[in-house]
């Protein structure tokens, strides 16, 4: 370091430490710490989402691969010509619209049950979040294995024990649909039995009793006293599946083996991610994607709004 | 004292930040190749990196293996963003897309005449007058496995084929659960079709590129593989690549149609394994025409000029007679190499006699991009009419339509 250098460095230590000493320090030495968080963040998340948003206004494909020029909307315009859009929508919507209502009931049942005085409670819990704790490859290649049409676990109780036609889960293309939706409910309920089980393990007990007092049941503790008070921990949770589910594309690719049969168990993420990688089509997948965003922002916004998820729960 | 403290704060903020983004800009002393091998090609490859190395102390030779569709998204993403290996290893049809995309080198500008000239006619992948692989390999040809404990004569036609399938598809307990099937193969994917395309006398696509896939041909190509299933109920109602493997390595399957780089996979798995060419359509008189292609290395666009050299020299290793001349030997492929390919004498092994007569029998995989869209159509229509969901003729008709449409879009 030169002797100027070393000068300029001390002078600035000497204005920050000023700082820090006087008010202006305690209030700018958080962003001192958040610095490379906000850094990183940048890099990886506001730089590929502006890029995707420039993409989607060109012609990138494979024979524009260097050569992309701005079309306008041309990608958005082809988009909602195609019925492609609208039925891979559909099935978006049946897909996360299934899973999330699965994953919150489930969830919700199993944590009243296992907040209760039950013996061994501990290791059902462990137990429960078992589906959680294993990587989802893992999971989704097992339970495709289980679906196999002649030699999977699935088929071969139905009929052996129940004696029923074994299903064709993946010429079929409902059952091929099925499939991953039962897949990916196993996978995702342990997420909401946690978050509803700390949600009721916070709620008072006098509330309870007050409600007793009053003469309320079982399932009027639940309807006044339970659901009221795990809506505002429920609520960001079933924001945040929803929009995990939606954009989840692990389970239903690698259940339906990337579309099977014949390409008709795709949901929005699947169709966009073969769009651009099997097609070379970047430029439509990426317009394709800025649809999807704002269609998750819209219904997040919406659903904040609607159930007031920002509220406390004694408000 | 407080201005350590600041000091301490900002190098620590500083670490954070430079800790995350380390290795961006570190940069790379070996070769790296990504590939979509079997496991017993890997081991062969492992074993003459490892001998590369240890013939240029300091040179790091790694691999990364991926499945094949994979392979491709990786690959591309990566170059896409100016990285991606040195080398890239696979079947020719990457090298439509590839090359059009530039991100792959031709590599007449690394390699002269004289090299080319050491290796099979027809095994270079060829595109718009420039060489984009060198080849291990030759074939990547379907062909009829079959296991011996089951199958003593092997079909030389496809009636015979029919009805050694029928034989052997049993259910020995009675439990109504199939435990032996005649015949397994990958029956979603139509590259699986398309040796049958040809025994109809069709093919995928003109010499302009063009796709033709609505015809008369392809409507009996694909009626006789639907019939196998549903007719013949040869074939299991549902049957993917790895379903396909494990019953054949399992002894549950008589026969099997599968390329060359599984069959290494069937001698060790303990199978007493037999190949034949795939069987002459009793009804046309014509051999089935598997896809041929070579499978080999491509050299990324983004491979720094300063280790071509050795790149070149790495090639030149792994492609080397003595190399192909093992892995024929061990995994039973045929070699690309003309002095390897010129000693092999008919007679002195049947598997590989049987793997060559079968390669003549087949046609060369176009490696045009126009390809890739052709896959893609297929795929459906032959997947909806062996599931008895389309008939032939409307499939055929679809997959033209669709053809034409994908090809349309991939130039817009």
């Amino acid at each position: 370091m030169t002797h100027g250098a070393g000068e300029q460095a001390n002078s600035l230590l000497g204005s920050l430490s000023h700082r820090l000493r006087s008010g202006g320090g305690r209030r700018s030495f958080p962003y001192v710490l958040l610095a490379p968080t906000v850094a990183i963040m940048l890099v990886v998340v506001l730089y590929p989402l502006i890029y995707n948003f420039v993409l989607a206004f060109k012609n990138m494909s494979m024979y524009h691969f260097h050569d992309a020029r701005f079309v306008g909307l041309r990608n958005f315009a082809q988009i909602f010509r195609e019925t492609e859009l609208y039925l891979v929508f559909g099935k978006t919507i049946i897909w996360t619209a299934v899973n999330v209502f699965f994953h919150v009931t489930l969830g919700v049942a199993i944590a009243v049950v296992l907040n209760g005085r039950i013996y061994g409670s501990g290791i059902f819990r462990a137990l429960l979040i078992l589906p959680w704790a294993i990587p989802q490859y893992i999971s989704a290649l097992t339970w495709k294995g289980m679906f196999n049409h002649e030699y999977g676990a699935v088929n071969l109780i139905l009929s052996k024990v129940f004696h029923l036609a074994p299903i064709p889960w993946f010429s079929d293309a409902t059952w091929a649909f099925i499939a991953p939706i039962i897949t990916n409910v196993w996978l995702g309920f342990p997420f909401m039995m946690i978050v509803a089980l700390g949600g009721l393990q916070s709620i008072p007990h006098e509330l309870y009793e007050a409600a007793e007092l009053d003469g309320a049941g079982a399932l009027g503790k639940l309807r006044n006293v339970t659901l009221p008070l795990l809506k505002p921990i429920l609520a960001p949770a079933i924001v945040l599946g929803t929009v995990w589910t939606f954009n989840n594309m692990n389970v239903i690719w690698l259940v339906t083996g990337g579309g099977l049969p014949a390409d008709k168990t795709h949901i929005l993420v699947t169709y966009i991610y073969k769009a651009a990688f099997t097609y070379y089509r970047y430029s439509y997948a990426a317009a394709f994607s800025v649809i999807v965003f704002f269609l998750l922002l819209g219904f997040t916004f919406l659903f904040m709004k609607y159930f007031k998820v920002s509220e406390a729960a004694f408000e | 004292m407080r201005k350590a403290k600041l000091l301490l704060h900002v190098v620590c903020a500083a670490a954070v930040l430079l800790g995350a983004l380390g290795g961006c800009g570190r940069k790379d002393e070996g070769i790296a190749i990504w590939e979509q091998m079997d496991p017993e090609e890997q081991k062969l490859l492992q074993a003459r990196i490892a001998a590369f190395e240890r013939a240029h102390p300091g040179v790091a030779v790694t691999t990364l293996h991926f499945e094949t569709e994979q392979l491709q998204t990786q690959f591309q993403t990566a170059a896409l963003a100016g990285g991606g290996p040195c080398l890239v290893f696979g079947p020719s049809d990457k090298v439509g897309p590839y090359s059009v995309m530039k991100l792959i080198r031709p590599l007449d500008e690394l390699f002269g005449e004289e090299f080319f000239s050491l290796f099979v006619e027809g095994s270079l992948d060829t595109l718009n007058g420039h060489i984009y692989a060198i080849p291990d390999q030759v074939g990547n040809h379907l062909a009829l496995v079959y296991n011996r404990k089951f199958v003593k004569t092997p079909p030389t036609s496809t009636d015979e084929f029919i009805s050694i399938a029928k034989q052997n598809t049993v259910d020995e307990n009675g439990d109504g659960i199939t435990d032996r099937y005649g015949l397994v193969f990958n029956a979603v994917e139509p590259f699986w079709l398309v040796p049958f395309l040809g025994g109809f006398g069709g093919w995928v696509m003109d010499e302009d590129h063009a796709p033709t896939l609505d015809t008369p041909a392809m409507v009996k190509a694909l009626r006789f593989v639907s019939d196998l299933r549903a007719k013949h109920r040869v074939l299991p109602k549902e049957c993917d690549y790895q379903q396909a493997e494990t019953l054949f390595k399992e002894g549950k399957a008589a026969m099997m149609i599968n390329g060359p780089w599984s069959w290494g996979g069937y001698i060790s798995a303990g199978i007493d394994v037999g190949l034949a060419p795939l069987p002459r359509m009793s009804e046309t008189g014509l051999w089935p025409t598997p896809m041929v292609s070579s499978k080999g290395y491509s050299v990324n666009v983004n491979c720094p000029r300063e280790k071509l050299e050795l790149v070149k020299e790495l090639l030149d290793f792994l492609t080397s007679p003595e190399n192909q001349m093992v892995t024929m030997r061990r995994l039973r492929m045929l070699p690309a190499r003309k002095a390897i390919a010129d000693s092999l004498t008919p007679g002195s092994d049947l598997f590989l006699d049987n793997s060559l007569i079968q390669l003549k029998h087949g046609r060369r995989m176009p490696v045009v991009p126009e390809m890739r869209a052709i896959w893609d159509s297929m795929r459906p229509s032959y997947q909806n009419v062996l599931n008895q969901e389309m008939i032939p003729e409307e499939a055929a008709r679809t997959m033209q339509k669709t053809a034409l449409e994908r090809i349309a879009r991939m130039k817009e």
